[in-house]
């Protein structure tokens, strides 16, 4: 059973609260969304929980063991996966390559061999058997977002947080990581996804998040939260007629 | 071409180095260039490890090669054997045989011990292994340190830092005359003070027969470790965290020890090809350090190409004959062409053109091309039977 245990993290930069007394649990494999405007805290909390940045106070337990405390490559050894806002593929490594690094991270003492074995059944998953040998500066960005998807598969992680998944993403492939994530979610893995994507989170989710300046203002289910007060106003706005929230004029602060 | 023949080349390469001096034994002009010429290799190369693959672009390696010849060259100054006990130096039994330390300004407590020593008693300077010895583990132990020191740095920080390392030490060796004789440079005995008996045959301290295949083992020795190491998980976490740090961590790559590793190992290799070249030469000085001398070492990395191993040491080896070979000056009519001085040209101008039309070096497109072949030739097959002519056709936006 996946147990997230975040605890009132707060974290400052300076004078500038990014987040502020953040807690809420995930428990099995919860498919949830993370939304707010820009500049909310979702990087901020993403990286918290990472071990990018140490938190101001508050705590985070994953499965019994505190990971807030944690290096980033111990949090991933302990279960928890990520992906960028930017494509961080490895550029000038093979695609076959890219794949062997979580697995090789993580299993210090298996053979190159089954490890490679494995990462061809990840190839066939993303359907990229053929571009095993190429570099990852060759793949376009599209390709590269599904090859930092596959590298998690790699890393085998409980939960999955996926930043801005859907950014500048052609529909088809858009569909593509729809049912990536839909598909690994079956399998038993908890996905925590940030994305300014109306249509596509509120239809995908079964939980939400909402952030703004730093407070987590909502947790529930899509239908609740669409309609909660405090959520229209910080985030979704009005909406116009029946076509769904997709009103952004509070959607101007940076990113934290 | 493929994988084969690449091995073969390799393997007729390294039967040429172990057959060479059979032809240049008259020549040892020619012999002391491929010894100082393989020192070069082992430098480019064990440079490349460290700036190509792991992406640390170091100017302090010139500084471990300097750490291991002066630990070897200070041990032979201040260390003796001796067959029966001073009494008057520090010294540590070792069964029939002391070690003596000498004191650092001069050799006082030897001479006072002289006139009391037992008769017979014979007092020599230690072979050279223990010197180097020690110099690669100091190379290490500095390696730590400095990898420890910039880890948070990358890019223009790390290289500003190493070249603010390399300076200090130099100036440091220069200063401190009574322990390094500063810019007059500390002598060292010959790699061989007694020659060598081998296979019926005698080379005398001078001969450079020896010297040449202690130097040809440690590069190939060098270049086998590292190409084991680039081929295992040490190469591909390296290759990771030089293309991206946080993204490596990320996938539970512990980026600290991998940095901090590369260092080391990069360090001890430049420390034992300073360590053995010092012995070699019999002296090392404080200008081996100059910014000059990095930046040769970074040129040859360049121009064979700073991502492979071999394309380095192929440079390095290939550069250091051509400088020595460019010394010859000539005239063009009434006027002499100093080619002493001409040559950096020549060689600054090849490093320019490198950089400005091949960036990935001049040995690396060759190799590439021949590991590669095969690759790109399944690749494009895979590709023609899932119906996609290019990479591009595959492309899903982004």
């Amino acid at each position: 059973m996946i147990e997230l245990d975040v605890n009132n993290i707060k974290k400052n930069f300076g004078g500038l609260q990014a987040l502020n007394d953040v807690t809420f649990k995930v428990r099995g494999p919860e498919l949830i969304g993370l939304i707010g405007p820009n500049g909310a805290g979702k990087t901020t909390l993403t990286n918290v929980l990472d071990g990018v940045i140490k938190p101001s106070s508050g705590t985070a337990y994953l499965n019994g063991r505190r990971i807030d405390t944690l290096p980033p490559y111990q949090v991933a050894r302990a279960g928890l996966g990520r992906t960028f806002q930017v494509t961080r593929a490895f550029r000038r490594m093979t695609v076959l390559e890219n794949l062997l690094v979580p697995a090789m991270a993580l299993h210090a003492t298996a053979s190159r061999r089954n490890l490679e074995k494995r990462a061809w059944e990840v190839l066939e998953f993303l359907t990229f058997e053929h571009l095993a040998n190429d570099y990852g500066r060759s793949l376009s960005g599209g390709q590269q977002k599904l090859l930092e998807l596959g590298r998690l598969l790699m890393l085998d992680p409980d939960i999955i947080i996926l930043d801005e998944p859907f950014a500048g993403v052609h529909p088809k492939l858009m569909e593509t990581i729809y049912e990536y994530i839909t598909t690994v979610n079956a399998r038993g893995k908890a996905f925590i996804i940030i994305s300014h994507d109306m249509d596509t989170i509120f239809t995908l989710s079964q939980r939400l998040l909402v952030l703004d300046y730093g407070e987590l203002i909502a947790d529930g289910d899509p239908e609740t939260v669409r309609h909660d007060p405090a959520v229209v106003d910080a985030y979704l706005g009005e909406e116009e007629e029946e076509t769904g929230p997709a009103v952004f004029e509070k959607d101007k602060r940076e990113d934290a | 071409m493929n994988r084969k023949w690449l091995w073969g080349l390799i393997a007729l390469a390294v039967l040429l180095l172990v057959a060479a001096p059979a032809g240049l034994e008259p020549y040892p002009y020619i012999m002391h260039i491929a010894i100082v010429a393989l020192f070069y290799a082992i430098l480019a190369s064990s440079w490349s490890l460290l700036a190509g693959y792991a992406g640390q672009f170091s100017f302090a390696h010139m500084a471990f090669m300097a750490i291991g010849a002066y630990t070897a060259g200070i041990f032979g100054k201040f260390v003796r054997l001796s067959t029966s006990a001073t009494g008057t130096c520090s010294e540590i039994p070792l069964g029939n045989i002391w070690l003596v330390f000498l004191n650092a300004s001069g050799d006082n407590c030897l001479e006072l011990a002289k006139a009391n020593l037992p008769t017979g008693t014979l007092i020599y300077h230690p072979p050279a292994l223990p010197g180097i010895t020690l110099g690669i583990i100091m190379g290490g132990v500095f390696g730590f340190l400095i990898g420890v020191l910039v880890l948070r740095l990358r890019r223009t920080y790390l290289a500003l830092f190493t070249i603010g390392f390399s300076e200090i030490m130099r100036v440091t060796l220069n200063a401190e005359i009574d322990i390094t004789d500063g810019p007059n440079g500390l002598e060292l005995t010959p790699l061989f003070p007694n020659g060598v008996h081998l296979l019926g045959f005698y080379f005398g301290p001078a001969n450079k027969i020896p010297p040449y295949y202690v130097m040809l083992a440690l590069f190939l020795g060098s270049m086998a470790l590292m190409y084991w190491l680039a081929a295992s998980r040490f190469g591909l976490f390296i290759r990771a965290i030089r293309e991206d740090e946080e993204a490596a961590a990320a996938l539970g790559v512990h980026v600290v020890r991998y940095k901090v590793l590369v260092f080391v190992i990069t360090a001890m290799i430049a420390a034992a090809a300073g360590a053995v070249l010092a012995h070699f030469i019999g002296v090392i000085t404080p200008n081996i350090l100059l910014i000059l001398q990095m930046s040769l070492v970074i040129a040859m990395a360049v121009i064979g190409g700073l991502e492979t191993l071999i394309g380095a040491a192929i440079g390095a080896i290939l550069i250091e004959f051509a400088l020595e070979y460019l010394r010859t000056s000539f005239n063009i009519g009434p006027i002499e062409v100093d080619m002493t001085t001409w040559r950096l040209v020549f060689f600054g101008l090849l490093l320019m053109l490198t950089l400005r039309f091949w960036n990935n070096g001049l040995i690396y497109p060759i190799i590439q091309r021949l590991n590669r072949a095969g690759v790109a030739k399944e690749t494009v097959a895979k590709r023609v039977a899932t119906g996609e002519g290019t990479v591009e056709g595959t492309a899903e936006g982004g």
